[in-house]
């Protein structure tokens, strides 16, 4: 019953969007009805979460051969839907102030309509239980998105971002269903319920089994952004309006692993070791590719995207760990507490899931207020914005310090119980494993420690140090409906890093339901794995705040008894007799150098300084930094298969040379061939 | 039986002599004959059959197609100017090789279905291969001639195959639906017939290799 009156929220609140265009209240009432129904969708996913059983709902079917048209809820379905639910919801409320921006520019009835029906197909996303319902409503999700990404029309690269995401998109459709008509193959039926009698099917060929794997990741991969296959999320997220780039960064891409997780786990049941160290391979390579291009990015929203990719690499990391955990367990049942290991993977990559739909929903949507009070994305443009938008600034720094994995924010717990998982490996005697997970683990700390620079970076240019510009000078503090959703998910990332231990419980069953394995008994401190041998030591999210709540004062007890009271003088600092302005100030670029000279040659950034020669050969009369990055999977790789496309084209175009008569003939020679051969 | 196979014998020979012709009216009158023709056939089937309804198909038949669509088609070429010649790409003896070929060629295709002893019972399952060789036949001309208006005729002889070789599986259609068929082909040939007209009326000919010029 809740779920017909979600539906039909939804859709009144699509309908009421283009009945009430240009009306004031059609900027209020479709976002509250998506309020609404994601309130509704929190109250039907909750008891679910805490096992009370499946929610189904039967859609009509009119054609039998395609199965029973259901929506289900279950276990896994209800944790991505809370924290769908929870963005969604704080996403419509910041709408409300956000759209004001857009008033007289751009059609907000066709937003509203958009945005309703992109929530909507969002939840029937995760909750379909057909392989021909998924698809038409991945569809559905994907081309109101596709709207939703060119809704700013006019702006010049907004249509072309659009374009390659709708190709990127449908490509990564078509290896989907193509995967999901190769299990209907072997099942006969396009219901979940049926794909999931794969995993006992002993006959199945490996082949096959990993045939299907790989389409399906190439599928999910293109719609998560890993790479190589990421190249449309950089441009498509932040060509979208701030709080659809905050969807689709947030949810959206979560519904790639929500599938993989179906699937391999749910459908296909892991039975090769490679697929796991693939994903795991994949998923590193995103992680810091995506934060080493995030690092040499200036615009802000660009910066969030790339990071995007960086985070679902993480995510992925510890699905593709857990893979292979599962996969050695499955084999070989005698190696200890594998089991285990491969639930806190899979516990931990859940976890990432919802932090990261927290914490870049709230940076998002405070890089659309920034954006929208300063009128540039341009980071080298901002600074000192935190003093003229105190809150905004407030908040996105705790996104900031979350998504840089600083304890006790929530951002830390997920990636803690990855390292632990991915430390516990040793036990596993297969060389390849050996190599890789250690890899895996260099590399996570290596993303992690260049994140948390970008984004030291990335608020110290936005909301620092002197304005570098007019309108970051003249920007004003956001709305109260921008600052309250801003000011939910930050509460809610401290609260989920501080609460962990109870919500690693929860994730824990979620995960159960997946692996058949709960650790829930074997955690010490919430969120540490105790091992038989206990060689792990442990944190407590829940002490680390209280450790720092007692030394916060006593560390300023103690400076300020020792050091004694300070005369404070305001002074300029010495300026070698030129005065100092903004542009004295730290660049964005130029904090970003150190790291970038490091790694930024291996993803194809490159910068060259240029002088313009003097009477002094010591001072140069001119100076030139230039930096660009190379877009190097677009010139290396998609560049030549589009070349090679066109070419093949080019050669078989001759056959349509434009005459009636040759058209006919093609007609009845295929005819008569036909007719000849299947007589 | 021996009279339908006649029929049909006559229905084939008359397509392939429209193959053969070499003039635009007398082709128009071959089509005449040929669904005169098929209104015979028609009759004939009802006669042996005791099916009512297809009196009526077969009076429609000569009544459409043997007078009223070969009586707009000549007044379409006499309101254009149709030069006389049909302008063959295919040369005449060439063409009709080709329809002894495609003749050949429908007797093989067919061949298990009418001599099987199960799969049809119908007393004109004979006429079925030559009615696919008319439809090919049909289709070739649409091929093979340049002129608009030959294709037209094409297309027509196409689909009086088509009616045939319903006769030849199922005694024909529902009466409905052949009535559909009736009110569609009767569309099509003024349509087509309006479109020669502005095919003529833009490139001051009817010669449909022009149209080549419209490909990018």
């Amino acid at each position: 019953m809740l779920f017909v009156s979600i539906i039909l929220t939804s859709l009144a609140g699509a309908l009421l969007a283009v009945l009430l265009n240009k009306r004031r209240a059609g900027m209020l009432i479709p976002y509250i009805a998506a309020a609404l129904s994601s309130a509704m969708l929190i109250v039907m996913s909750a008891p679910v979460l805490l096992g009370h059983g499946d929610v189904i709902l039967s859609l009509p079917t009119y054609i039998q051969r395609l199965g029973e048209f259901s929506l289900r809820v279950d276990s896994l379905s209800a944790f991505f839907l809370i924290v769908m639910a929870i963005v969604t919801m704080c996403v419509s409320i910041y709408s409300v102030g956000y759209l004001r921006e857009y008033e007289n520019k751009y059609n907000l009835g066709r937003m509203g309509f958009l945005f309703n029906i992109f929530i909507l197909s969002l939840c029937m996303v995760f909750t379909a239980g057909n392989a021909i319902l998924f698809l038409i409503m991945w569809e559905i999700m994907s081309v109101s998105s596709y709207f939703l990404v060119i809704y700013e029309w006019r702006r010049a690269d907004s249509v072309s971002s659009g374009l390659m995401y709708l190709v990127m998109t449908h490509v990564g459709t078509a290896f989907i269903a193509a995967a999901f008509l190769l299990m209907w193959t072997q099942t006969g039926s396009f219901d979940f319920t049926s794909f999931a009698g794969i995993r006992e099917m002993s006959e199945l060929s490996g082949t096959m089994r990993s045939g299907i794997f790989i389409l399906l990741l190439l599928g999910f991969g293109t719609k998560a952004g890993l790479v190589p296959l990421h190249i449309w999320l950089p441009r498509a997220h932040p060509a979208a309006p701030s709080n659809i780039s905050a969807l689709m960064s947030a949810v959206m891409v979560k519904t790639a692993a929500y599938m993989i997780i179906r699937c391999c786990f749910g459908f296909l049941g892991v039975t090769e070791v490679w697929w796991g160290l693939l994903v795991l391979l994949i998923a590193c390579i995103s992680a810091l590719v995506g934060v080493v291009y995030a690092l040499a990015e200036t615009d802000i929203k660009r910066i969030l995207a790339y990071s995007t990719v960086e985070n679902m690499g993480i995510i992925f990391i510890g699905i593709g760990a857990a893979m292979v955990f599962q996969a050695f367990s499955n084999g070989d049942s005698t190696i200890p507490y594998l089991a285990d290991i491969a639930a806190l993977a899979l516990v931990a990559s859940l976890f990432h899931v919802m932090s990261h739909a927290l914490f870049k929903s709230l940076l998002f949507m405070g890089a659309g207020a920034v954006i929208s009070s300063s009128h540039t994305r341009n980071i080298e443009k901002m600074g000192g914005i935190g003093r003229r938008m105190r809150y905004t600034g407030a908040f996105f720094f705790v996104g900031a310090l979350s998504i840089s994995a600083i304890p006790p924010l929530n951002g830390f717990i997920g990636e803690w119980m990855l390292f632990q998982s991915l430390f516990l490996s040793q036990t596993i005697g297969d060389p390849m494993v050996n190599i890789l997970i250690p890899a895996a683990v260099a590399a996570l700390a290596l993303a992690g420690a260049i994140a948390a620079a970008c984004f030291v970076r990335l608020y110290g240019a936005v909301f620092l140090a002197r304005p570098r510009s007019d309108h970051a000078e003249n920007a004003e503090e956001a709305s109260n409906s921008m600052l309250g959703s801003m000011m939910i998910l930050a509460s809610l990332c401290v609260l989920t890093g501080v609460l962990a231990t109870f919500i690693v419980r929860i994730v824990d069953k979620v995960s159960a339901s997946v692996l058949g394995t709960s650790i829930a008994s074997k955690v010490v401190g919430g969120i540490t794995l105790s091992t038989p041998d206990g060689g792990f030591s442990h944190i407590s999210p829940l002490a680390v705040v209280i450790v720092f709540l007692l030394l916060l004062p006593l560390v300023y007890l103690l400076s300020n008894r020792l050091g004694g009271p300070q005369r404070i003088m305001r002074e300029d600092t010495w300026d070698c007799g030129t005065p100092l302005g903004p542009r004295n100030q730290y660049t964005a670029t130029g904090h970003s150098q150190p790291l970038i000279h490091s790694f930024g040659r291996y993803v194809g950034v490159k910068s060259e300084v240029s002088e313009t020669k003097s009477s002094s050969p010591l001072i140069p009369a001119r100076m030139k930094f230039h930096q660009e990055v190379e877009p190097v999977f677009e010139r290396y790789l998609y560049r030549p298969i589009h070349r090679a496309a066109v070419e093949l084209s080019n050669r078989i175009g001759w056959i349509q040379m434009g005459s009636i008569q040759a058209y006919l003939a093609y007609i009845f020679v295929t005819l008569l061939v036909l007719l000849v051969v299947f007589r | 039986m021996n009279l339908i196979d006649g029929l049909a014998a006559t229905f084939l020979l008359i397509a392939i002599l429209a193959v053969a012709s070499g003039r635009v009216l007398s082709l128009v009158r071959l089509y005449s004959l040929h669904s005169i023709v098929l209104g015979i056939t028609a009759a004939a089937v009802a006669a042996l059959t005791n099916a009512g309804h297809i009196y009526i198909v077969a009076a429609l038949t000569i009544a459409l197609k043997g007078a009223l669509i070969p009586w707009g088609l000549r007044y379409v070429i006499e309101k254009i100017g149709v030069h006389r010649e049909v302008e063959p790409l295919v040369p005449l003896p060439v063409s009709l090789l080709i329809c002894g070929v495609l003749t050949a060629l429908s007797f093989y295709i067919v061949q298990p279905i009418v001599t099987g002893h199960d799969i049809l019972e119908t007393i004109t399952k004979n006429s079925l291969p030559m009615s696919l060789a008319v439809i090919f036949i049909g289709f070739f001309m649409m091929i093979a001639r340049k002129k608009a208006i030959t294709q037209i005729i094409g297309l027509l002889i196409m689909e009086n195959g088509l009616f045939m070789a319903a006769y030849a599986v199922a005694y024909g259609m529902p009466l409905i639906v052949e009535l559909g068929v009736f009110f569609d082909i009767l569309m099509a040939a003024i349509i087509l017939g309006l479109l020669a007209f502005r095919i003529n009326r833009t490139f001051d000919t009817v010669d449909t290799t022009i149209l080549r010029r419209l490909h990018d």
